[in-house]
């Protein structure tokens, strides 16, 4: 625009400060993505080659963290009251599929404690969570 | 574009227009912020409700059973590195095998079978660390596709 020339109207619209915005947003979502799933942070076992057990929508995610404590997706539970907070966490749903997080400092006594107390509560199998060797994901 | 372009009325259009690379990179970060935290990586187990449940279907010289002691196998904490420790041992229908043979074992034993009657029963210690369990769940499957694990109570 020179000056002394009749300013022409500029008829598109300036997008480049959305596109910022957005990009920032999406940065922020990415960081916090990893660490906005259910359940307490754990660090859970490597092993070689975990198969996928698809998505955690409409499973119920239970969690022994390193000190033995459980949850149940969010909410910490005492063991006595496991086998009612999974019923509870049931709900109507017929048959959802139950899985651990256990730590991976964990003895195997706490986690086959839970799979019983699953397994009484009317749940059948249950998947145990691992990640890849070498992956970074939940719970690092 | 043309906010210099007094006499430039047909000129070149010299920025290169990022509309729609900026379109997909959206997209795929939108997909991957949607995916990545939710998918799950692990095994399936299950323990038998009874002794007497325990895979009905199967006489008891057919089934396939591995014990895991901490003794043979020193994975009372997680195993350092990826694997298992080299000397690990594990007992497989009574027999001791290095942990490292046990996916060629386990071929040999279930492979032959019917995809829905491939179980392996686990008895391990309780005193053995969960992540090392894993890492022998990891290696028996590995051996056989369809492999189903069933944990028993050993107390």
């Amino acid at each position: 625009m020179r000056l002394g020339e009749p300013a022409r109207l500029q008829s598109a619209i300036n997008v480049t400060p959305l596109v910022d915005v957005v990009l920032v947003l999406l940065i922020i979502f990415m960081v916090m993505a990893p660490k906005m799933g259910k359940g307490p942070d754990v660090n859970l076992p490597n092993t070689a080659k975990p198969p996928e057990q698809g998505d955690e929508r409409g499973k119920i995610l239970v969690t022994i963290d390193e000190t033995g404590g459980l949850w149940i997706d969010d909410q910490p539970i005492a063991a006595e009251r496991f086998g009612d907070g999974l019923r509870a966490a049931a709900g109507a749903e017929p048959n959802p599929k139950v899985v651990i997080r256990g730590d991976a400092r964990l003895h195997f006594r706490e986690v086959r404690q839970a799979m019983a107390a699953i397994q009484e509560a009317g749940f059948q199998g249950v998947g145990l969570v691992a990640k890849r060797a070498g992956a970074t994901a939940k719970g690092d | 574009m043309q906010l210099n372009g007094a006499g430039f009325d047909s000129g070149l259009q010299s920025e290169i227009n990022i509309t729609p690379l900026v379109d997909v990179v959206l997209v795929l970060l939108i997909i991957f912020m949607v995916v990545v935290p939710l998918l799950l990586q692990g095994y399936d187990a299950d323990i038998p409700r009874t002794a007497a449940d325990a895979a009905p279907a199967q006489a008891e010289e057919l089934q396939a059973v591995l014990s895991v002691v901490p003794a043979a196998c020193r994975i009372l904490e997680p195993p350092s590195g990826d694997g298992l420790p080299a000397d690990c041992r594990v007992t497989l229908n009574g027999q001791e095998i290095p942990a490292t043979d046990l996916p060629a074992r386990v071929a040999g034993i279930l492979g032959g079978r019917p995809a829905d009657r491939r179980v392996l029963f686990f008895a391990v210690d309780d005193r053995v660390n969960y992540e090392g369990v894993l890492r022998l769940v990891d290696l028996a499957k590995s051996g056989v596709d369809n492999l189903q694990i069933e944990f028993l109570s050993t107390h």
